[in-house]
């Protein structure tokens, strides 16, 4: 193994190969405040990709409901049960892992530390995840507060993680993370259907198809991508909680690039389950509504300050602005500015994609209309 | 009387028993007038035996750390042309129907592709020693007998699908664009992967030149078929003879078995040292 940086982690890690970052990584903004699980980006990529004969229950792209949804079943409980329990510390005034990775857990004979799914796992996606668990009386109700009256929507798709276990876990280098754009992708000739891949990646977003013996996953529409068009599922995405682009290292971190500003600027934006060690590329807005004893589980040590930052946001005109810009265009914003209260979004060369307001105007109508000498109820 | 009911008796018992054979420490391969590759053929009965111990592949990770299949039985005939290999294993389990987690039966015979004394490393071969390699999976025999491929139904029976591009019908009467909407689902049918899907035969010849290096041969011309018995497998394997192999020239071959139900695919595997592989 080799020794390779991880910034997530504050610290080095052992990885399988040595540390070698593309021209540019794709990444991605979720923010999951505005998922309402209207399942668009999934049909999205469904229709695109994979309605093909063994695809039948692949998606590349799903939105389950947390605390309670999973696809596959119990996806990331597995893993979590199986690293036990992992520490962060603070340390010279930075955040550092103090656990182990899946690579550094990997047990005598594996590559990581991983679990394959059997086919029953993939069989009920959101099934039961939004109902009552259980009957309710008539005229019961609600009195108090309640630890688990909450819930929220994690839209997922492959990380295209700078150290991919699914890559790390394929004997025959079938897996490889592209140089020019860094996304992860399965070599359809030389896959044999070992399924390493699929038992090695813990979000569990390569799956094997049972009809050509091959594993597939998402491919980040790369075809689009390369035409500098965002990804099916964030053209797609009628709630607008989505942001494609390019991510820098935090050491070279520009203020005009979005998914700088978000990630490494005001941290608002935080990588799933930092503590596997696969430095995934796609980071979440935490939901403010959920308690950080949870999601400090799930999005890192950053997830407090996160909130407070997005809480924040109506007094942060720069930061209301960029999260304005989210579906804004279907072409990937790669630079943003703020001009009064509009964003505009640009292309590498800084040329104008997009102008959105980020503060409409209000319009008070008075009840009594007098035009019409009628009197309206204004709904709030 | 009593002398002639024991001997018709311990006759009965002796044919009960079967035709016992002493292993050979090599691989004896006989010459026959026809290859065959029925493992039940009645040419197989006085080949020479030999009984390979196998070990868990023990070179590169991911492997198992389980040994399971402890040996193989291997007998080998040829007609000058084609060599043949019956290769019998224990496995209680029927694994022929690929999905997640699902995984399958199979056996290899690896040779090396030039009868040198400097002999490949026995794990696939080396850089600049290449191995050639024969493969049979359950789930190719399975297709071969006649089991439907392309069908979901096949592996899931209550399966319902609701639409698949490649029969929408809108399309119907274009045989081309159905073709093309199916490969646009299908990338590594595209490419030419062709793991699963109709096939010929349950064999497929590869190249080695090392672990994780495997690819297939330009074509493959071996032949084969497999049959689940009682206790296990018997698998033959029939492929070209080795260029140079004669009663003079010895050269090796080496096996290797997945038991699917521990858990075995690709590198997980258990395998043979090379064997010697004499022309009598």
């Amino acid at each position: 193994m080799a020794r390779v940086n991880n910034w997530q982690l504050g610290r080095e890690m052992s990885y399988w190969y040595p540390e070698s970052r593309p021209e540019k990584q794709f990444a991605a903004v979720f923010d999951t405040n505005k998922c309402i699980a209207c399942q668009t980006c999934t049909l999205a990529c469904k229709t695109t990709w994979t309605s093909g004969k063994g695809q039948e229950y692949m998606l590349w792209n799903n939105v389950e409901t947390k605390p309670y949804g999973f696809y596959p079943l119990a996806w990331d409980l597995n893993l979590l049960e199986m690293l036990d329990g992992q520490q962060w510390s603070e340390r010279d005034g930075k955040t550092v892992y103090e656990g182990s990775t899946i690579f550094e857990s990997a047990p005598a004979g594996e590559r990581v530390l991983g679990w394959r799914p059997s086919d029953e796992d993939y069989a009920y996606p959101n099934v039961g995840e939004d109902d009552c668990s259980g009957g309710v009386d008539g005229g019961a109700s609600l009195e108090g507060t309640h630890d688990m009256a909450w819930f929220y929507y994690l839209a997922r798709i492959c990380n295209h993680c700078t150290y991919p276990a699914c890559l790390a876990s394929c004997p025959r280098g079938s897996i490889y993370k592209r140089p020019e754009d860094g996304i992860v992708l399965v070599d359809q000739g030389r896959c044999r259907g070992y399924q390493e891949c699929v038992r090695g990646c813990p979000y569990k977003k390569v799956f094997f198809n049972p009809i050509t013996s091959t594993s597939e996953k998402c491919i980040a529409c790369f075809p689009k991508i390369e035409q500098g068009l965002a990804p099916q599922c964030f053209e797609n995405c009628i709630g607008k909680i989505r942001m494609a682009g390019f991510l820098n290292t935090p050491d070279k971190a520009q203020a005009d690039n979005p998914l700088d500003y978000l990630v490494h600027i005001k941290k608002v934006a935080l990588p799933l389950f930092p503590q596997f060690g696969l430095e995934p590329n796609v980071y979440y807005i935490p939901p403010i509504h959920v308690p950080t004893t949870f999601t400090r589980q799930m999005f890192g040590p950053g997830v407090d300050k996160a909130v407070e930052v997005y809480r924040n946001a109506p007094n942060d005109p720069d930061l209301t602005s960029l999260l304005g810009l989210f579906g804004s265009t279907a072409q990937i914003t790669r630079r943003w500015k703020r001009v009064g209260d509009k964003a505009i979004g640009m292309d590498e060369h800084g040329k104008e994609l997009v102008s959105v307001p980020f503060r409409e105007p209000v319009h008070i109508r008075p009840a009594y209309d007098k035009l019409y000498q009628i009197t309206r109820t204004n709904c709030p | 009387m009593r002398l002639l009911i024991f001997l018709i008796l311990l006759t009965l018992l002796v044919s009960a028993c079967g035709h016992v054979q002493t292993p050979t420490a090599e691989l004896n391969v006989a010459q026959v007038k026809e290859v065959t590759t029925d493992p039940d053929a009645a040419v197989w009965r006085d080949v020479p035996l030999h009984i390979s111990k196998m070990i868990p592949q023990d070179l590169v990770d991911p492997r198992v750390m389980e040994p399971s299949t402890s040996e193989v039985q291997v007998k080998a005939i040829t007609d000058g042309t084609q060599i043949a290999f019956r290769l019998e294993w224990i496995d209680p389990t029927q694994n022929d129907v690929p999905g997640p987690k699902h995984f399958l039966d199979g056996c290899a015979v690896q040779i090396p592709a030039r009868i040198d004394p400097n002999v490949p490393a026995p794990q696939m071969g080396e850089a600049g020693k290449t191995v050639e390699i024969a493969f049979w999976r359950a789930d190719w025999q399975a297709i071969v007998d006649g089991r439907a491929t392309d069908d979901i139904r096949t592996i899931y029976p209550n399966a319902t699908v609701d639409h698949y591009p490649s029969q929408a019908r809108s399309l119907e009467g274009n045989p081309q664009a159905l073709a093309e909407a199916a490969a646009r689902y299908s990338p590594a049918r595209a490419v030419g992967n062709r793991r699963g899907g109709p096939r010929e035969q349950p064999v497929e010849d590869m190249l080695a030149e090392g672990p994780g290096t495997l690819s297939p041969a330009a074509d493959t011309t071996s032949k084969g078929k497999g049959i689940k018995t009682k206790t296990g497998w018997s698998v033959v394997i029939a492929r070209q003879v080795p260029a140079g192999f004669s009663p003079g020239t010895p050269t090796q071959s080496a096996f290797a078995v997945w038991e699917a139900a521990h858990g075995e695919v690709g590198a997980r595997k258990m395998r043979t040292g090379w064997v010697p592989m004499i022309l009598k």
